[in-house]
């Protein structure tokens, strides 16, 4: 659910403004709050647990994430490519390299807007973000995952002793 | 836990920092330049990126902001102390919350209108989470270890 959560929030600019680089570690530490209500345990959580919930957050946030993102590219034949292209262009042209090597990146990326544009899918596009999606995503999910366990077993030894 | 694993997290978080730093680097091979939007993409998905809160000097970019950068430079920082003396293996969980509240006391007051957006103060609220964070993330690791050892 909170893999769910956290894939589609991923790519609702708005709230990814607001949700920056804490998104996914906060969805795992609450999938691991959801995880203790749903079981009725509240004893101290084992990093194995920890690390396993978080790989499913961010696995989830991956799979829904990149699965909305290129479906929603698919119907609506626009995506950040295409709106940030013109930025793409200055962006090359600042850096102080040759022509031929600005030349290649902008016919590389203009083949995947022209893609994009025509069909609503490119292969290199595709790829990236699959790529992208799952190996951020499982990464800040298992991230999370470690430190909300650590902040979770704390409260519970705290609780413990008083 | 061992230093040489140490030296790898901190190592993996070095290669992390500079990877949003990218842009710095392009001067020194201009091949680099073919990799600066997948980069950008990859970075995209853990950062707004918006241009009024990046770090910015000599014309280049950051590819994450600057509250980003400071968690990431937080944790970085969290890592190499680490190499040296180990972390407390209880933090009290008020330093986690206090640098948590400063955070968003700080993203409160700018959205308000109480002060414009600092990107030095973004950065150093940044920081103190991310330094406080990296305590926790140990000790998980280190737990992680021993039920793996076990």
């Amino acid at each position: 659910m909170c893999g769910f959560s956290a894939g589609v929030l991923q790519i609702v600019p708005l709230v990814k403004s607001f949700s920056c680089c804490l998104l996914l570690p906060l969805s795992a530490f609450i999938a691991l709050i959801l995880e203790q209500k749903s079981t009725n345990n509240f004893n101290i959580i084992s990093a194995k647990k920890a690390v396993m919930i978080g790989l499913f957050t961010g696995l989830f946030a991956a799979l829904f994430g990149s699965c909305f993102e290129i479906v929603i590219t698919f119907i609506t034949k626009q995506n950040d490519i295409i709106i940030t292209f013109p930025e793409l262009q200055k962006m090359v042209e600042k850096f102080p390299v040759t022509d031929d090597i600005k030349k290649e990146i902008l016919y590389l990326f203009q083949n995947v807007r022209n893609d994009i544009l025509t069909t609503g899918f490119s292969w290199l596009y595709t790829f990236s973000l699959i790529v992208n999606d799952f190996f951020i995503d499982i990464l800040f999910g298992i991230t999370g995952g470690l430190i909300g366990s650590q902040i979770i077993n704390n409260r519970i030894k705290k609780s413990k002793y008083n | 836990m061992s230093l040489s694993i140490r030296v790898i997290i901190f190592f993996l978080l070095a290669v992390w920092c500079i990877g949003f730093f990218f842009e710095w680097l392009i001067p020194l091979n201009e091949k680099l330049l073919t990799l600066l939007p997948f980069l950008h993409q990859t970075y995209s998905l853990i950062c707004h990126q918006e241009k009024v809160k990046l770090i910015t000097s000599h014309g280049f970019e950051s590819l994450v902001c600057s509250r980003c950068a400071g968690i990431y430079i937080g944790l970085l920082t969290g890592s190499l102390l680490s190499i040296f003396r180990k972390p407390l293996k209880n933090t009290s969980i008020k330093i986690l919350l206090i640098c948590t509240a400063l955070m968003l006391l700080d993203i409160t007051a700018y959205s308000t209108g109480i002060y414009h957006y600092s990107k030095l103060i973004a950065f150093i609220t940044g920081f103190l989470l991310g330094s406080a964070a990296f305590s926790y993330f140990y000790n998980g690791l280190i737990q992680l270890f021993i039920e793996i050892k076990n």
